[in-house]
Formats: structure tokens, C-alpha cells, sequence
């Protein structure tokens, strides 16, 4: 993967402030990867942000976009290669939808079929009905929405880079998962490169393929994928910031799918109750799972319902909740609480069993997660000083 | 006479008039318009230039129309149509400049940083974004600049200027004619009527050149 854009020593000082806002960063962003700017309010994140597209002027340091150096280029023609989308979403009140959508194409004089025929699919892709609301006003629009058309307008001329300043963060919860969710299927479409700026850290852990957590001077505290942060932050500052319960958003990030689960007695629901007796006692749990036909699940039964004889029919508790393996573990762990047996069933996409996730399941994840973390670390260490060898002996040789 | 039966009488000299009335005030707004609003893209986001041309406006308005038009004809060295029109176009710019100013510094910054984040250039963010969005605070400048003209060109009579003036500068010459006050009467019913009927015409233009959008 190449680097898309590139930051050396990028600096910006204001006059009559002592310290500068943005101190010497280094920062290389890949194609095609998210890459979150989070940190404290006040860190210089909007700032480093603002310098990539030159709405502030950066006072020392380079930028590069696909390895050219554009720190003296044209801002404007920059700019058009870059998308923006800021937090008040900033669209032309006096212009349609569908021209707020098209100011773009129009600056780049594209033609008037092919404005049309992009607008249809970019209202598409953003998941509103262009015949509805191409010629609405933003005022008739709610707040998700318009920042959903904020999105479109910047996607419009296809740039290969987007800059988003905390886009979802003037929107109610609800709305701000819903096009979390969203932008990151569409991001499994488009595959931009994205400098995404947060001040919180949960929606860093979500959205960042890569997190720079930044303190004061735009200072890299750590970058890394969320996964290696949450389980080995770099040093105080980061724990911190990451704040408590790094291991549960640890186990939002992980999914059902990619653990091994527990075994269960189980037993087939037509088989009768000798059956299912002889698979709880060749186990040493107090309940087996019943299955239909399909081999779905349907009732816990203990020892004490398999006695005597008779049809399995309506023994036993009701098996409510059931998780398939794209869940979350947090949402396995939630389900598990619920579950009077103290696990949670994983079926597949028919509902047939898989198997379950319990306590000891999610505590090896947790373990598996800081170990694997733990060895990217070191590798990463490793490679930096392999990297900086030949350099310190050339030094040396002179 | 009554008042009635005069106009009657006179109807046709009062509407040519009004109509030269309207004529000048309408290519003074047109000049103030153009002067105004260039000054007002020029300064607006200057602080210290944008005050010192407020104030200079302000100034303006304060010198007293018949002290305006003595000194035109001093400076201009004519008399007639020229100097009202030169008076009406000073008069006309405060209201204008400072509604720009205003309208234009009252477009909300995010819209603003958004177009220049997506790359478009300064001159077309002006008159793509900014000045439509501008545009119903520079119309009230522009009408109440209107109405305050239609006032001040009654007066251009003084040195010869064209207009509704007429009568009112003949009734006083003749004030002690029976018809003194009918004349007076004339011009200054004629006066209010223009005055009316360009606020009407900048309310209506306001409604149809405002985006829905912004409404």
C-alpha cells in the first residue's frame, strides 16, 4: 500500500503564541485507509486538518499528495482534489440539493448529462431517492440528511482523498451511529483515503483504520490500529485518553465469528429423552440445548426436566436470544447477561447451531487481543531499529 | 378650486412629473447601486477600511440637501440634471454600503469555508455564494436609499433639476395666490406617491430575485 499523503515536519505557528499549534508532525497516510486524528480539545487536530487542503497555511514543513509536493501548489486546484465535510455541514442554502451536489462538477465544467447522471447515482449511494429530493432545500431536509448530502457533495467528482472535521458530531446518537454505520459501507465501496477528525474516542475506535491520538502541538502520543491502542496504549497520556473500559471497546472491535467457540451438549429434540440424558451426562454442564430438525435451537432442558418418559415438547426454558458470528463480542457479552444459563447460542444465517460463547470465551479473546497487540508492538519496535541501522552506521563511517 | 378639481386639471403635467421624478431617482440608484455595493465588496472584510468608508457615507448623509446642491454647483459649475443626480448618488450610499457590509459579514463562516474547501476561487465564491445569500440586506439598503432620494430630488428644483419639485417651488413663489397650497399640495401628494410606489417595487423585486431555498 502507498503512502497518499505525506506530512514532514509540518509546522504552524501563530504570531504572539509561544508554542506552536501544530509542532513538526510526521504523519504518512495510506491509500485507501481511514486514518483518525483524535485528541484533547485544543491539540491542533482541526488545525493539521485545515493544512492538508491549505485552508490554513502551514508555516513550515511539507506536504505531499501521491508523493508531489503541494505545500506551494495552487490551493484552489488542491482543494479540488480533495473532498471536505465539515461538522455544519455548510451546504448552500440557496441552491437545491442537486446543486449543492453538483458545485463541484460544475467548477471542473463537466457537461450537463454527466452532472445529471452522477447526481442520480451519488443520491443513490448516500441512500435518498434523487426523483424526491433533487430539488429540495436543505432547510427541508433533518439534520442527518444534510450532512449525508454533505458527504455526496464532497464524494461528487470522485476525489481520491476526503477530509471529514468531526462530520457526525453536531447529530443526535441515534443519527450519528445510524451514518457512522453507513459511511463506513460506503467506504467499503469507494475505498478513499479519509483524515477523519474526532475528539472522541469511541467514534475513533469505530471509524479509524489507523488512530493518531495527538496531544498538545499535534504531537503523536501513538498510531496505531485501534486494536493495538486499546490493548497496549503507549504510554499514560494514551491510557487516559482511551479512558476506562478499553477492554469492552476492545471487544467491540473483535466479532463473534473470529473466536473459537465452546462446545455444548446438545442433543436432537426427536431423539427423545434418553438421547438428551446421555449427553448431558457425558458433559459436565447442567443444561443441554435441544435442537429441531434444521438443527436450530429451541429449549435449555436441565436433568431434572429429562426425567420419566414422554415427548420433549414445551420442557425446559425457551432459547431466547441467539447471535449470529458477525455480532460483536460486546454484543455476544450482552446477550450473555440476558441468558438465565450464562451463555449466549451462535447460530449461522439458517439458524443452526454453531456453537456458544460464555465467560471463558470472551476472557481468552481478551487475552488473544493484548498478546497479539503486545507482538505488534514489539515487531514494530524491532523494524524501527532495523530500519535506523544502516543509517547510524553510515554516520558512523564518516 | 378644491384640491380634487385641481389635480384633475392638472393630471397630465403632475404624471410627466412624476415620471421625470422617478427617472432621476431611479438612474442616481442605479450609479449609488453600483458605486455601494463595489465599495461594500471592497471593504467587508477589511475592518479598518470598512469603517473608515461608513463613516465618510455617514458624513455625506449629514450635509443638508440645499447646502449638497449649493456646493455642487460651485464644484460642477452647471446647473440642471447633472449636480441632483451627482447629490442623489452621495446621498444613496451609506444605506447601501453599510447593508453590503453587513449582509455580506452575516453569511454564516461555515457556508463560506465550505466552498472555499471544495475549491472554488474567491470572485466565484463571491458571486455564487456570498452575494446571493447577501442579496435581500443589499435590496433594503437599496430601498431605503430609494425612499430617501425621492425626498432629497423634490428639492433639486433649487438649481434647476428636473422633478416634482417644480410645484412645490412654485406654490411657494406664489404664496399668496389662492392656489398656493393647491400647487404645494400637488407636489408633495406626488412625492409621497413616488416614494410609495418604489417601496412597493423593491419589496416585490426582493420577493422574486430571493432563492426559495433561503426564503
Amino acid at each position: 500500500m502507498s503512502d497518499m499523503i505525506v506530512l514532514e515536519q509540518l509546522t504552524k505557528n501563530y504570531p504572539g503564541q509561544a508554542r506552536p499549534a501544530v509542532d513538526a508532525l510526521d504523519l504518512a497516510i495510506s491509500e485507501g485507509e481511514i486514518v483518525v486524528l483524535v485528541g484533547p480539545s485544543g491539540c491542533g487536530k482541526t488545525t493539521t486538518l485545515k493544512m492538508i487542503n491549505r485552508l490554513i497555511e502551514p508555516s513550515s514543513g511539507v506536504i505531499r499528495l501521491q508523493g508531489e509536493d503541494v505545500t506551494r501548489a495552487d490551493p484552489d486546484d488542491l482543494r479540488l482534489r480533495m473532498g471536505y465535510v465539515i461538522q455544519q455541514v455548510g451546504l448552500f442554502p440557496h441552491h437545491t440539493i442537486g446543486g449543492n451536489i453538483a458545485a463541484v462538477p460544475r467548477l471542473l465544467g463537466w457537461s450537463r448529462q454527466r452532472i445529471a447522471d452522477r447526481l442520480d447515482e451519488l443520491l443513490h449511494l448516500v441512500g435518498m431517492d434523487p426523483a424526491i429530493y433533487r430539488d429540495r432545500y436543505p432547510k427541508e431536509l433533518s439534520g442527518g440528511q444534510r450532512q449525508r448530502i454533505g458527504v455526496a457533495r464532497a464524494l461528487a467528482a470522485d476525489p481520491p482523498v476526503m477530509l471529514m472535521d468531526e462530520p457526525f458530531g453536531a447529530l443526535d446518537p441515534i443519527s450519528r451511529d445510524r451514518l457512522q454505520n453507513e459511511f463506513l459501507r460506503l467506504q467499503g465501496q469507494i475505498g478513499k483515503t479519509i483524515v477523519f477528525v474526532t475528539h472522541d474516542i469511541d467514534e475513533a475506535i469505530k471509524m479509524g483504520d489507523r488512530i493518531a491520538i495527538l496531544r498538545e502541538g499535534s504531537t503523536v502520543a501513538q498510531y496505531d490500529t485501534p486494536e493495538t491502542i486499546l490493548a497496549a496504549p503507549a504510554d499514560e497520556f494514551v491510557s487516559q485518553f482511551i479512558g476506562s473500559g478499553a477492554s469492552l471497546k476492545g471487544l467491540g472491535l473483535a466479532r463473534v465469528g473470529e473466536v473459537s467457540l465452546a462446545d455444548w451438549p446438545t442433543s436432537l429434540r426427536s431423539d427423545g429423552r434418553a438421547a438428551a440424558r446421555r449427553a448431558l451426562d457425558s458433559s459436565d454442564h447442567g443444561w443441554v440445548l435441544l435442537l429441531d430438525e434444521q438443527r436450530r435451537p429451541v429449549r435449555w432442558v436441565e436433568a431434572r426436566g429429562l426425567q420419566g418418559e414422554g415427548s420433549l415438547d414445551g420442557v425446559g426454558l425457551e432459547v431466547r436470544a441467539t447471535v449470529e458470528p458477525t455480532a460483536t463480542l460486546v454484543g455476544a457479552l450482552e446477550s450473555m447477561l440476558g441468558s438465565r444459563v450464562g451463555v449466549v447460542v451462535i447460530v449461522d444465517g439458517s439458524g443452526a447451531f454453531l456453537g456458544t460463547v460464555d465467560m471463558r470465551v470472551i476472557m481468552s479473546a481478551v487475552e488473544a487481543m493484548r498478546a497479539s497487540a503486545h507482538q505488534r508492538v514489539l515487531d514494530d519496535r524491532r523494524r524501527m531499529r532495523t530500519d535506523q541501522e544502516p543509517a547510524a552506521s553510515e554516520i558512523a563511517a564518516k | 378650486m378644491s384640491f380634487f378639481e385641481y389635480t384633475l386639471e392638472n393630471y397630465d403635467r403632475l404624471l410627466e412629473l412624476s415620471l421625470e421624478h422617478l427617472a432621476v431617482v431611479l438612474v442616481a440608484l442605479l450609479i449609488g447601486g453600483v458605486i455601494g455595493i463595489g465599495l461594500g465588496i471592497t471593504v467587508y472584510r477589511r475592518p479598518r477600511l470598512r469603517n473608515a468608508a461608513l463613516n465618510i457615507c455617514g458624513v455625506i448623509l449629514t450635509v443638508p440637501s440645499l447646502a449638497m446642491y449649493a456646493l455642487l454647483l460651485a464644484l460642477l459649475g452647471t446647473i440642471g440634471t447633472v449636480p441632483v443626480i451627482v447629490a442623489l448618488v452621495l446621498y444613496s450610499l451609506l444605506p447601501i454600503v453599510r447593508n453590503t457590509v453587513t449582509g455580506l459579514n452575516g453569511v454564516d463562516a461555515a457556508i463560506v469555508e465550505s466552498a472555499q474547501g471544495m475549491g472554488m476561487r474567491q470572485w466565484r465564491r463571491l458571486v455564487n455564494v456570498e452575494l446571493p445569500l447577501a442579496w435581500p440586506v443589499v435590496l433594503v439598503g437599496i430601498r431605503v436609499s430609494a425612499v430617501l432620494l425621492v425626498g432629497v430630488a423634490a428639492l433639486g428644483t433649487i438649481i434647476g433639476g428636473p422633478g416634482l419639485g417644480e410645484l412645490i417651488f412654485a406654490g411657494l413663489r406664489v404664496i399668496t395666490s389662492p392656489n398656493a397650497v393647491n400647487l404645494a399640495l400637488l407636489g408633495t401628494v406626488g412625492v409621497v406617491a413616488v416614494g410609495m410606489l418604489l417601496d412597493g417595487a423593491f419589496l416585490l423585486l426582493s420577493r422574486l430575485t430571493t432563492s426559495k431555498g433561503v426564503r
